[in-house]
C-alpha cells in the first residue's frame, strides 16, 4: 500500500519574513510534479497542504516551502536538518507541460510562487518562445523565490503593493501589457483567489491554455472527504459544481472555474 | 482471538472496525492507501436520489483535538454512485454498508429501494443526523415520530440489515433509537457529529462557508461514550459506536460502554493506516485488559439494566 512515509529533511533556510523552505528526501518524491503536493502530518487534527517549490526527480528530493500562518504551519517551519516529516505525497494533479514554441507567462502571488518556481526548473530550460516571470507581494520583505529564478536564467519582474521592490501595484498590470504583446501566450498563475479571479478575467480568450492553482482548506487530501472543493462549472440555478482541489486540482484550467461564486 | 461479529439479518463483520461514514469517501479513493478488504466493513458517504452540491468552502476547520466540517452532504446522487462506484464496491472483500440521505421520506425509500437490489451492498445506515443540511435529514433525526416514519418505510423497501445514525444534539437521543427499532430498525449506529462553530478571526467571519459545522474527533469521545452507554442500556438491539476513536484503547472503551462495533473517521486524515493498526492491536489489548473474546468485552461496563436501578431508586 501507497500509504504516508517519512521523508528526511536535509536542509532548512529561511527565505522571508515568516517564510521558511524545507527540502526534503525519499524515493517516493522522485515521481513528482510541480503544481502537485505534500500533505504534511502536523500535532492537530488535520495534514497541511503543501506544494512543492523544486523537484529534483533524480535524488527523489523536493522543496516545501511554508508560509507560518497558525500551528500546524508553525510546527513545520520549527523542524530542523536531520529531522523527518510524515507526508501523503505526492498528490493532486499538476500542471501540465507548456508548449515549448508558445510565449509562456508564469504569475505567482505570495506563497503561490513556489509552484511556479517548479514549473519554471522543470521546463524553462527547453522552452522555446519568450517566458515572463511575474511575481507579487505585499512588501520587500515578502518577495519569494526571485533569486532562485535569477539563478535558472530568468529575470523575474517583481512588483509590490506599497512599492518597496519593483514596480509598485500587483501582477495584475504587467500580465495586461505582457497579453497585449502575446495574444497567442499561455499562462500559469498561482496565488490568492482575489489575484487568480483577475488573472481568469484578463486571460479570457486568449490562444494558449490558462492553468490556475488553487489553495483550499483541505481534509483527507485524497479526494474521500469532499472539504477542499472550489466552485466550478457547471452552474446550476441553486449554484455552482463543487470540485475537490485536492484530486481535481490543485491545478485548473480556467474554463473549469466559476469566479462569480469564488 | 477471533474478532468476527455477529450482527442480525445475518451480517457477518469479520472484525468490529468500520470506515466512518464521510470519511472513506465512495470507497476507491482510500483504495491506494489502505488494505480494504482488512476493515470489518466501510460506510459510503451519504447518497441521496439526485446529486447534492454541498455546502460553499471552507467546509473543515481545526480545533483543538476536534475538526469541525460542514461539507453538507455533497454527493453526485444514485444513478451516479451505482454506475461509478458500485462495481468497485462489488469488489470488495468486506461488508459495504450505504449511508442513505434524503429531504423526504420517500427519498429514503427510493435509496434504500434501489440499493435493496445492488449486490454490493450488504446494508443500510439510515443517516437523520447530518447537522449540516437544512432541508430533510436531521428535522428526522430530532423527532422521534419523524424518525419512525423514515425507518418505517426505508423497512418496507427493503430486507437487508439496516441500522440508524442518532443525533448527540438532543437532550435525550435515545428516544429517536428507541422509536426507530420499535419501526424495524435492526441497528443503532451513533454518534454523529456534535454541532459546532469556529470564528476566523482575520476574515471576521464564521470560519465554515455553511456558518455552524459538525465536530468530529477526540474531542467528541466523552460525548460518544455516554450516549452509546444510554441507548445500549434501553434498546435489544446492537449498537455500533463512533466518535474520535484512535486507538485500540479507545474501541474497547467503546465495547465496554454498550456496542458491538465501532466505527472510525477523523483519525483516517492523519493516518491512513490507523484502522489496520487498531485491528492489528486489538487481540492483545482485549487480553491485557483480562477478555477471552470480543464479545465478553461488549457492555462490561454496564451498570444493571435500567429497571433494576428504578427498582432500587427510594
Amino acid at each position: 500500500m501507497a500509504g504516508a512515509f517519512k521523508a528526511l529533511i536535509v536542509t532548512v533556510r529561511q527565505v522571508a519574513l515568516d517564510h521558511v523552505e524545507l527540502i526534503v528526501e525519499h524515493e517516493r518524491l522522485r515521481d513528482a510534479t510541480p503544481g502537485q503536493f505534500a500533505h504534511i502530518l502536523t500535532p492537530g487534527t488535520l495534514r497541511r497542504p503543501v506544494s512543492f517549490s523544486r523537484i529534483d526527480g533524480g535524488l527523489g528530493r523536493a522543496g516545501l516551502l511554508v508560509q507560518v500562518v497558525g500551528p500546524g504551519t508553525a510546527w513545520i517551519a520549527a523542524r530542523q536538518v536531520g529531522e523527518t516529516l510524515d507526508m501523503l505525497a505526492p498528490l493532486g494533479r499538476g500542471f501540465a507541460p507548456p508548449d515549448p514554441d508558445r510565449p509562456w507567462a508564469l504569475v505567482g502571488g505570495g506563497v503561490g510562487i513556489p509552484p511556479l518556481f517548479s514549473a519554471w526548473e522543470r521546463w524553462g530550460w527547453r522552452h522555446r518562445a519568450p517566458a515572463h516571470v511575474i511575481l507579487g507581494a505585499r512588501k520587500a520583505a515578502l518577495v519569494l523565490m526571485d533569486a532562485d529564478f535569477r539563478q535558472q536564467a530568468i529575470e523575474p519582474l517583481v512588483t509590490t503593493e506599497d512599492g518597496s521592490r519593483g514596480i509598485m501595484g500587483t501582477v495584475v498590470d504587467p500580465l495586461r501589457q505582457w497579453l497585449s504583446r502575446n495574444p497567442d501566450g499561455q499562462v500559469m498563475a498561482c496565488g490568492p483567489n482575489g489575484m487568480l479571479a483577475r488573472v481568469s478575467a484578463l486571460t479570457e480568450g486568449i490562444a494558449g491554455p490558462v492553468q490556475l492553482a488553487l489553495e483550499q482548506r483541505m481534509g483527507c487530501g485524497i479526494g474521500a472527504c469532499l472539504a477542499c472543493v472550489v466552485p466550478s462549472v457547471p452552474v446550476g440555478p441553486d449554484g455552482p459544481g463543487y470540485r475537490r482541489v485536492c484530486t481535481e486540482g490543485p491545478v485548473f484550467q480556467r474554463e473549469e472555474l466559476a469566479w462569480s461564486w469564488i | 482471538m477471533d474478532l468476527t461479529v455477529h450482527l442480525p439479518r445475518n451480517l457477518i463483520l469479520k472484525n468490529p472496525i468500520i470506515a466512518a461514514s464521510g470519511t472513506f469517501g465512495f470507497g476507491p479513493e482510500y483504495a491506494r492507501f489502505v488494505d480494504i478488504d482488512r476493515l470489518g466493513g466501510v460506510s459510503v458517504k451519504g447518497i441521496s436520489p439526485e446529486p447534492w452540491r454541498g455546502n460553499p468552502p471552507p467546509r473543515v476547520w481545526e480545533t483543538p483535538s476536534g475538526l469541525l466540517n460542514s461539507i453538507g452532504l455533497q454527493n453526485p446522487g444514485l444513478s451516479a454512485f451505482l454506475a461509478e462506484d458500485a462495481p468497485f464496491l462489488r469488489t470488495l472483500d468486506t461488508v459495504v454498508i450505504a449511508n442513505i440521505i434524503g429531504h423526504t421520506v420517500e427519498e429514503y425509500a427510493a435509496v434504500a429501494q434501489a440499493l435493496d437490489r445492488e449486490p454490493a451492498i450488504d446494508a443500510f445506515e439510515v443517516n437523520i443526523s447530518c447537522p449540516n443540511i437544512k432541508a430533510g435529514g436531521i428535522t428526522f433525526g430530532h423527532d422521534p415520530d419523524a424518525a419512525y416514519q423514515v425507518m418505517r418505510r426505508v423497512r418496507q423497501a427493503t430486507d437487508k440489515p439496516v441500522m440508524v445514525k442518532v443525533s448527540p444534539n438532543m437532550a435525550e437521543p435515545w428516544t429517536v433509537a428507541e422509536a426507530v427499532v420499535e419501526a424495524g430498525a435492526d441497528m443503532i449506529s451513533a454518534i454523529n457529529t456534535v454541532i459546532g462553530m469556529a470564528i476566523d478571526l482575520k476574515r471576521r467571519q464564521p470560519a465554515l462557508g455553511g456558518v455552524t459545522g459538525g465536530l468530529s474527533g477526540p474531542a467528541i469521545k466523552p460525548i460518544a461514550l455516554r450516549i452509546v452507554y444510554e441507548i445500549a442500556r434501553r434498546v435489544r438491539v446492537p449498537v455500533i459506536g463512533m466518535g474520535g476513536i484512535q486507538s485500540p484503547e479507545d474501541v474497547l472503551e467503546f465495547l465496554l460502554a454498550g456496542a458491538e462495533a465501532v466505527m472510525v473517521g477523523t483519525i483516517t486524515f492523519q493516518w491512513p493506516d490507523r484502522m489496520e493498526g487498531i485491528i492489528e492491536a486489538l487481540p492483545n489489548v482485549l487480553a491485557r485488559y483480562g477478555f477471552q473474546s470480543l464479545k465478553e468485552a461488549v457492555g462490561a461496563a454496564q451498570r444493571p439494566a435500567l429497571a433494576d436501578e428504578e427498582g432500587l431508586a427510594p
